[in-house]
Order: structure tokens, then C-alpha cells, then sequence
């Protein structure tokens, strides 16, 4: 069947056949490498021109239609904007750290793409502790986020890397939580066998209620971590200009931009992966048939088809509710959603081990 | 599990005590003198309950082992924790965190506990981290005051640096021998240079906290800035706890090395003797000059702890249950008269007799059972570990503890002749004593006296050594 | 060469995380010296993943990495500590300092050569351990280990946290009172 793991295999098999083992390893890892930012870039047009029109959708305007067809060529048109641009450095800026920080951002993000299975068998790296990789790694965005807004010597973007650092430690703990819970039930931390473990139906639904206790919690927090509204106080335009990017312009800001619309991307397909079964198609249990016409659908699109809709919802929230305060931010997380999320885990040991989960 | 519960029962109490008070906390409604009544009332079936249903054993994979010496011990620093109680009744129904102050103390005993039973260098080392961490946080309960905070902050900081350095230790040692089992380390020991270094770091480490010089220099600050019940658990308690882990475990466990051991300890005992003595004579802060005179007493014990045999570790044992009472004596009426004068300096002390002379008298039956006068257990104490020392035959070792013990009979003696006989216009008013102080204060005064005339003590702790 | 590959690695990690480690205490600047020990504990864990403990690289990373050096980072941010306000430590206590150290050096040296006896580099007399089987350090085993041999400490330590955090809790809540200056 046509299907992106048997592209893969087929170019390893050409590749094995013209060179030696050690050059393979090479051309592949290029080939990657060359994968990743291409996704990269296409995810960052793709999701920026998504946001625009969601949000006109839901505001019952138009929004961008001037570039292109219907405006979808916008953000291409602001991407060449931005690279044309002049990075500026400010004058009492630490330089090193203020030139380092987009870097490690989008190194940061991209680290992030590797235990992540984008289609059946296709994945960068196999990791058997996927799942704390991910929460390993995407802890590090902290530092690059406290180093810009340090670097930058303006209080607003100092006040924004805190505001972000506060929330991002502090809600790691919420998704780690929330996360868990699914460890608990599949009894591995590798993706592909969290995947694997919902072929007869996914989390969700096997789950009963504490998996959509977790998946609530999983979708607060990742809004959280990932800054955007209703907890966009780290860049809240209103009180802090832009927060820690404040200083920042051209390319340097762009990839700022670009790293964060990449981490929405990749928390939902973690979240799509370990709640609505990654790129498992809709099965349910032992209706052999339905299952059988399911995976007609390629294993590509529906992973594709689960992490847009957990975006979507995530834009959704943007354009409902109002932003916080940096006390109720605070206080949602200690005060509710980690006890809330304790007990749930604990709930969800008890299934596990009960075996009331379908 | 029926053995779990008699082996652990010291542990179990505590720990069942520290939920208590967190619950209480939970607006049961408890006023401060109720609390206060509760929690001396653990605290006594607490070390009543410590006579009863002992066993002998080991636990969890030898991570944990408990004998009758052990249970002794532990019983011994109960004790100091319901005087402590008692003693300082007014200061601690004044504190604004009691129950947490009693969660924090409880804690840090629960560690210690766990350090002497402990049958594994990693349960060792976590005990000791739970016997610091919680002192240092209950040392900063002074909250208006910046030299508690301070004595806090030194506290935490030297602590962190020598866990640091036991850390180190350790790591050598599991490096060099790949075990961290106590009954499996004497059988490992070569006499291998890097043993002998991780032995060092080990030791390095215990010298700070039990503040032999020259790791003392954190003792006095943290003594002054701290609240008096703290002082009082940190001098008398944390330094028992120490004393016993270095008798009955620590010696054990390195018995290969009782060469280096004796070298090493002479020196340090030489010296801090030494320091201790001569800085304790020009302080004029009751509370510095008794932090002092605690180092000085930590030179003695470790005579005892040289002379590896039987009859050390039992002075050392006794000594330290002679130390508690004299000590937490000494600190229960410098810690009253501080907090319903706030005076602390030793001239103040002047006429003290005439004003409140029973307080007068427990404070010179302290400082004479501190120096080693004959009728006093003090005395008896200073003479077992002499003597246990002088088996080995050092007696230039023993002339120079001798010559210490006679500068420090100074300065004791300056502090009494001030109380009964130096002149002054306006004495300390006489003080009311609290009831649970006095009988407290009474205990103290009748376990100096009759500790030293009471010789089955001596024989009973002698016969649970061997 | 391949089979003294892990050596090789070792060596260099071990290059960086001195390195690193150096820089952080001679940094002029804090917020310099926070991120050199960020970058410390990322050799170190890149060292446990050469022992083939991965779970303990990941908990390293997120402990160390991504939560207290967050708080590090926040802390000296706020603070705005400066280099200009370190105090100068005189070069007396910088000389004894250098020898203090190079004298723990000497004889730690002294006690390695020693205990290890001959005369070979270092390299060749310790062979880097290696865990054969590929499932040493891995979260299942370390699980099985945390559970039944160390059960004990694991469980222990809860009361420790919970004490530290009665301690922090009750630090931080002080509202009540206020600081008097008079002493």
C-alpha cells in the first residue's frame, strides 16, 4: 500500500543498494535533517495563516484575503517580510545571549520532533522513554525564553521571561501529571507502544471519565506551557508591549514566532498521540469490519487530521475566553488543577490495576 | 509485619506524633496552651512507651538494625526532647508556629533515629540530612529578629557544604568497594590510599556537625541567633545523636582503621578542647559562652571515642545522658531569664541568688556538673572518659585534657561567683516559673546529682554495650 | 579505535563538564555562571547516557536543567545581582585559597596513583564499565530497584520533603510580622 513508511523503506533500500553502510547513515541523517526544517517551515505558514482565519472566523470577518488565492499566500509574504528585515541588537543588551537565545529556542523545538510518530513505522528516533523525553527537552524552552528577556536589559521583556518562566515550571507539572496517567495505563513511556495499546480503541474512550479528567488537564496545561492565550502573560500586548521578544526584530523575532507556533504543534501531537491514539485509525474493539474499512485512511492522515483538530481547539480557546491574572494563573494550577490531577492519577492506578478501563 | 512494628516502634511513634500535629493544624481549634499540654503529653508516652516491647534485629535488607544499646539511645534523646518541652513551655506558647516547630524538631529526631539504627551508608547519610535540614529551617522561627535569620542561613550553608563533602566520601567509598552495606564495608577495608581518603571525607563531615574545631565556626552564631529551644535541641540533642552514631556505629564499621581513627581524633580533640575552652573565657553573651563551653565538652567525648573499647563507648554514652541534663539545665535557665528579661549577658547575672535562688542554685549545680566538680555526675562522667582514654597509655593526651579542665573550671566559676556573690543595684526581678519548668528544672537537678551516685547507670549501660 | 569509542566520549564529556564547571566560578557575570552550570548538568546527564541510564539522563535534565536552575536563573534575574557588587576577596585569601586547593589536588593525586599502583596512564588501567545488556538502567529495572531494595530511603525521604516544605511554607508567610533593624 501506498503510505509514507514504505517511501522511507524504499529509499533506504536504494540507498543500502548504491553506498556503504556508513554513508547511508549519513544520507539519511541529512535527508532528516532536511525533513524537519521543511516541516518546520511549512508548519509555520501553515499554522500562522490558520490562526489568522480562525480567529476572523470566529470574530465573523474576513480576515486576511489580499495575497493569493482567498490570502492564503499571506504569510509567505510576511516571512519574506521579516527575512529582509534588519536584526537589530540593542545597545545595552548582553549580545552573546541575546543573539543565542532564538537559536536555542529553535533547536529546543526541534529536538522535540524526534520520538514523535507522524505516520505508521515513521518516526526520527524509536526512544523507549519517549513520552519524558519530550517533558525533558521541552523544559529546556524556559531557559532560551529567561535568556532573551534578560539579555534584552528592558524591564518589559525581563517581566514577560518571568511571567513565562513561572508559568512554564509550574504547569510542567500539570502535563507531567496529566501525561502519567496514560503511562499508568499502557505501562511504557514509548510512543509506539503507547500507540499500539489503543488498536481497539483509543484512550479517550477506553478510559471512562479520569482519562478526560487528564485530558482536560492535558489541554489547560499545554495552553499554559506554550503561552498562549488565555494565559498569553508572558507577551500580554496590552500590559508588556511583547514580553521577552520585545527587542526583537527580523529574522532573530521570526524564529521566535516560528518556534513557538512549532511547540503548539508538537503539544498536540503528543496530546493527539497519547489521548486520541496518534495515528491508530478510529477503531472500535472487535467490530472487525469497521476496523477493517478504517484503515483504508491512511495512518498519515489521521494523525495529521487529530493534531489540527487539537490545534484548532486550542485557537478556539485564544478567541473565547479572557486573559488571566498572573495570581489566578498561579493559583489555577497549585490550588486546583495539581491536587485535581493527584487524585486522578491515583484513580487511574486504581483502573489500571482493577482493569476497568475497556 | 508484627516485627516490623516492634523494631521500628521509636520511628513509628515519631512519625505518628508529626501527623498529629500537622492535623491539629487543620483548624481542630487548639488554642496555644492546649497544643502546647497535647504535645507534651506525646512527647512523654512518646518516652515512656520507649521502655516497652523492644526487640532486637534488622529490617528492609539490613537498611535498618536495632539492638538494645540502640533502644537505649534513643530513649536518651527522648528524654532530652520532653525537657526541651517542658523547659522552654513559656517560649514555645509564645511561638507563632508551634505545631510547626514541634513538626520540625520531631523530624530532625525521626532522623536521627534513622542515622543510629541505620545499616547502610545511603540511610545513614539520609538521616543525617534529616536531622540538619529541619533545625536549620526551625533555627529562622525568630521571625522578627535578623540574627535568626542569619543563623539560619549559616546553618544551612555549612551543613550543605559538609553534606557536600560527605557526599564525597561516600562516593569514594562505593567507588573503592562497591558496597555501602555496614556489615559488608569492615570485611572491604585494606588499608587502600583512597579508603583512607574517603575515610577522611567521612570524618570531615561529622567534625562539622558536631563542631570540633576547626569546622566550629558556624556553632557560636547559630547558637546565639537561634530561639533558645532550638539552641537547646541543636546543642544537647544533635550532639548526642552524633556522639552515639560515632560509638556504636561508625566505630564499628571502621574498626580496620583504629590507627588512623586515634590519630586523628587526639589532634582534633587537643584542639578543640583548646579553642573551645579558651574562647568560651572572654565571652560575655550566656548564650555564646555556653556555645563554647559546648565545644569544649565535644573535646572530651572524643577522648572517648579514642580509646576504642568497651569502656569508651559506655563513658561516652553516659556522658552524653549526664551532658543532656547539665546542659539543657544550664540553657533552661539561661532561656527564662532571657525571655522574661531579655538580658543574656553574663554581668547581668550579677546577684542573681538574691532574687531567684532556686533558679541560681540548678544554674551552679549546671556549671559545676559542666566543669567536673566531684559531687556532681559531671565529675563522673569527665573521670570515665579519662580514664577510658588512658588505656591506650597517651598520657601526654591525658595531662593536656586535665590542664583544660581546669582553665574551664574558670570561667564556670566566674559565671557562679557573679551569681551568688558579686554586688549589683538592680538584680534580675525574681522570675515566675511555669510548673512544667520547674519540674523539669528539678529533673535536670536530680539527674546531675543522682546519675553520679546511681553507679548501676554506669553498669547497665556497660552491660548493653557488650 | 571503535571499542575505546565510549572512552573517547567519556573523556570528552568529562572535558566539558570541567570545563563548564570551571567557568561557572569564574564568570564575572551571575546570570553567565547559571548558564554555564545549566550547560555542567547537561554533560553530566549526557554522561549517564553512556552508562546506559537514560531514565536518569531525562530526570537530570528535568530536575536540574529545567527546574532548579529555572529557579536560579529567576532568582539572580530579580535580584539583579551585578559583578561590581561581588565583594573583593583580598589576594591574600586568594593565594591561601590556591594553595589550599592545590595541596587537595596533590594528594588526591597521590591517593589515586597509589591505590591504583602502577605506572600505566589512567586510560588503560580503568576500563570504562559498560553495561552489557542494554536494560540496566532502564525505568522498569530502576523501578524494581527503588521498590525493593531501597524502599526504605524511598519512603523515608517523603517525610523529609514534607518537612522542608512546612519550614519554606512557614518562612514565606510572613506577613504578620515585620523586620525590626535594631540588632
Amino acid at each position: 500500500m501506498w503510505s509514507i513508511s514504505n517511501i522511507a523503506n524504499w529509499v533506504n533500500e536504494w540507498l543500502g543498494k548504491n553506498f556503504s553502510a556508513a554513508w547511508v547513515t549519513v544520507f539519511e541523517m541529512v535527508i532528516a535533517g532536511i525533513l524537519v526544517i521543511s516541516l518546520f517551515a511549512v508548519l509555520g505558514l501553515i499554522l500562522v495563516i490558520m490562526e489568522r482565519k480562525v480567529s476572523a472566523w470566529m470574530q465573523i470577518r474576513l480576515g486576511p484575503n489580499r495575497v493569493g488565492p482567498k490570502g492564503l499566500l499571506q504569510s509567505a509574504a510576511d516571512t519574506v517580510k521579516l527575512l529582509v528585515k534588519e536584526a537589530m541588537t540593542p545597545n545595552g543588551a548582553d549580545k552573546f545571549l541575546f543573539n543565542l537565545a532564538p537559536y536555542l529556542a529553535i533547536v529546543v523545538s526541534m529536538l522535540l520532533m524526534a520520538p514523535i510518530a507522524f505516520a505508521k513505522d515513521f518516526m526520527l528516533w524509536d526512544l523507549n522513554i519517549g513520552v519524558l523525553y519530550v517533558s525533558a527537552i521541552s523544559s529546556v524552552s524556559v531557559i532560551s525564553i529567561l535568556m532573551a528577556g534578560w539579555a534584552s536589559n528592558n524591564k518589559y521583556s525581563l517581566m514577560g521571561a518571568m511571567r513565562s518562566g513561572a508559568q512554564i515550571v509550574s504547569y510542567e507539572l500539570s502535563a507531567g501529571l496529566a501525561i502519567l496517567s496514560i503511562v499508568v495505563l499502557t505501562g511504557s513511556l514509548n510512543m509506539n507502544d503507547i500507540i499500539r495499546s489503543q488498536a481497539d480503541g483509543w484512550w479517550i474512550f477506553k478510559g471512562h471519565f479520569p482519562v478526560w479528567i487528564s485530558f482536560i488537564i492535558f489541554l489547560i496545561a499545554i495552553t499554559a506551557e506554550t503561552n498562549r492565550a488565555p494565559f498569553d502573560l508572558a507577551e500580554a500586548e496590552s500590559e508588556l508591549t511583547a514580553g521577552f521578544h520585545t527587542e526583537y526584530s527580523g529574522m532573530k523575532f521570526a524564529l521566535f514566532f516560528l518556534a513557538e507556533y512549532v511547540n503548539v504543534f508538537i503539544v498536540c501531537a503528543i496530546g493527539a498521540t497519547l489521548f486520541l491514539g496518534g495515528w491508530m485509525p478510529f477503531h472500535i474493539g472487535h467490530w472487525e469490519g469497521f476496523n477493517h474499512i478504517m484503515d483504508f485512511i491512511p495512518s498519515s492522515l489521521w494523525f495529521f487530521g487529530k493534531t489540527f483538530f487539537l490545534i484548532f481547539l486550542i485557537m478556539w480557546f485564544r478567541w473565547t475566553f479572557p486573559r488571566l491574572r498572573i495570581d489566578q494563573l498561579l493559583n489555577l494550577e497549585w490550588k486546583y488543577l495539581l491536587p485535581i490531577g493527584m487524585i486522578n492519577l491515583l484513580l487511574v492506578t486504581a483502573m489500571a490495576i482493577l482493569k476497568w478501563h475497556f | 509485619m508484627n516485627e516490623f512494628i516492634t523494631l521500628m516502634k521509636p520511628e513509628l511513634l515519631l512519625m505518628a506524633m508529626i501527623f498529629i500535629l500537622l492535623i491539629s493544624k487543620l483548624g481542630v481549634g487548639f488554642n496555644q496552651s492546649n497544643l502546647m499540654k497535647l504535645i507534651q503529653g506525646m512527647l512523654l508516652i512518646n518516652f515512656i512507651a520507649g521502655f516497652f516491647m523492644n526487640g532486637e534485629g534488622q529490617l528492609f535488607d539490613n537498611m535498618y538494625h536495632t539492638s538494645s544499646l540502640i533502644v537505649l539511645e534513643k530513649n536518651i534523646l527522648n528524654l532530652g526532647m520532653v525537657l526541651i518541652s517542658f523547659l522552654f513551655t513559656d517560649w514555645f506558647k509564645k511561638c507563632d508556629h508551634l505545631a510547626e516547630v514541634f513538626v520540625l524538631m520531631l523530624t530532625a529526631l525521626l532522623g536521627m533515629f534513622y542515622m543510629i539504627s541505620s545499616g547502610n551508608l545511603l540511610m545513614f547519610y539520609l538521616g543525617l540530612e534529616m536531622a540538619t535540614i529541619p533545625v536549620a529551617a526551625a533555627a529562622t522561627f525568630n521571625l522578627e529578629k535578623k540574627v535568626s535569620s542569619e543563623a539560619a542561613m549559616k546553618m544551612i550553608l555549612s551543613s550543605a557544604f559538609s553534606s557536600g563533602i560527605m557526599l564525597f566520601g561516600i562516593s569514594l567509598i562505593y567507588g573503592a568497594m562497591g558496597t555501602l552495606d555496614f556489615s559488608e564495608i569492615p570485611a572491604l577495608l585494606n588499608g587502600d590510599s583512597l579508603q583512607v581518603m574517603a575515610f577522611i571525607f567521612l570524618f570531615t563531615a561529622f567534625a562539622f556537625k558536631m563542631s570540633v574545631v576547626p569546622f566550629h565556626l558556624w556553632t557560636a552564631d547559630v547558637y546565639e541567633g537561634s530561639p533558645i529551644g532550638i539552641t537547646a535541641f541543636l546543642s544537647v540533642i544533635s550532639k548526642g545523636a552524633i556522639a552515639f552514631v560515632f560509638v556504636s556505629t561508625l566505630y564499628k564499621v571502621f574498626q580496620p582503621f583504629h590507627e588512623i581513627w586515634y590519630n586523628m581524633i587526639m589532634v582534633l580533640s587537643v584542639m578543640t578542647m583548646l579553642v573551645g575552652n579558651l574562647f568560651a573565657l572572654r565571652q560575655q553573651n550566656i548564650k555564646r559562652f555556653l556555645a563554647f563551653s559546648s565545644i569544649a565538652q565535644v573535646g572530651f567525648i572524643l577522648i572517648g571515642v579514642s580509646s576504642n573499647s568497651i569502656q569508651g563507648a559506655t563513658s561516652v554514652i553516659y556522658f552524653v545522658l549526664v551532658y543532656i541534663f547539665s546542659n539543657l539545665a544550664a540553657f533552661g535557665v539561661a532561656g527564662l531569664v532571657s525571655f522574661f528579661t531579655g538580658k543574656e549577658n553574663i554581668d547581668d547575672y550579677k546577684n542573681f541568688y538574691k532574687t531567684n535562688p532556686l533558679l541560681s542554685w540548678i544554674f551552679a549545680l549546671a556549671l559545676f556538673s559542666l566543669s567536673g566538680i566531684p559531687p556532681t555526675a559531671g565529675f563522673f562522667g569527665k573521670l570515665f572518659l579519662l580514664t577510658s582514654g588512658a588505656s591506650n597509655g597517651n598520657y601526654a593526651f591525658l595531662i593536656i585534657a586535665a590542664l583544660n579542665m581546669m582553665i574551664s573550671l574558670f570561667y564556670y566559676l566566674k559565671v557562679v561567683r557573679a551569681m551568688f556573690m558579686d554586688k549589683n543595684e538592680n538584680p534580675i526581678l525574681p522570675i515566675q516559673i511555669n510548673f512544667a519548668t520547674k519540674i523539669a528544672l528539678f529533673v535536670c537537678g536530680g539527674g546531675i546529682v543522682l546519675a553520679g551516685f546511681f553507679g548501676f547507670v554506669f553498669d547497665y549501660i556497660q552491660a548493653l554495650v557488650k | 579505535m571503535i571499542a575505546n569509542l565510549p572512552n573517547y566520549i567519556f573523556f570528552f564529556l568529562a572535558f566539558i563538564a570541567i570545563f563548564f564547571a570551571i567557568m561557572v566560578i569564574t564568570a564575572k557575570n551571575p546570570i553567565h555562571s547559571c548558564l554555564y552550570l545549566v550547560l555542567t548538568m547537561f554533560a553530566i546527564a549526557a554522561n549517564y547516557v553512556l552508562l546506559n541510564a537514560q531514565f536518569l539522563a531525562i530526570v537530570q535534565m528535568i530536575v536540574y536543567a529545567g527546574a532548579i536552575m529555572v529557579l536560579f536563573l529567576f532568582t539572580v534575574m530579580l535580584l539583579n545581582l551585578n559583578a561590581d557588587s561581588e565583594p573583593v576577596k583580598s589576594n591574600l585569601m586568594k593565594f591561601a585559597g590556591v594553595i589550599v586547593g592545590g595541596t587537595l589536588l596533590l594528594l588526591f593525586t597521590a591517593a589515586l596513583r597509589k591505590s591504583i599502583g602502577d605506572a600505566e596512564p589512567v586510560m588503560n588501567s580503568i576500563p570504562m564499565q559498560i553495561p552489557n545488556h542494554s536494560n540496566v538502567g532502564l525505568i522498569q529495572n530502576l523501578g524494581w530497584v527503588l521498590f525493593k531494595d531501597y524502599v526504605f530511603p524511598f519512603e523515608a525521604i517523603s517525610i523529609l520533603i514534607l518537612s522542608a516544605m512546612i519550614g519554606a511554607v512557614v518562612l514565606g508567610k510572613k506577613e504578620k510580622v515585620q523586620l525590626s533593624t535594631n540588632d
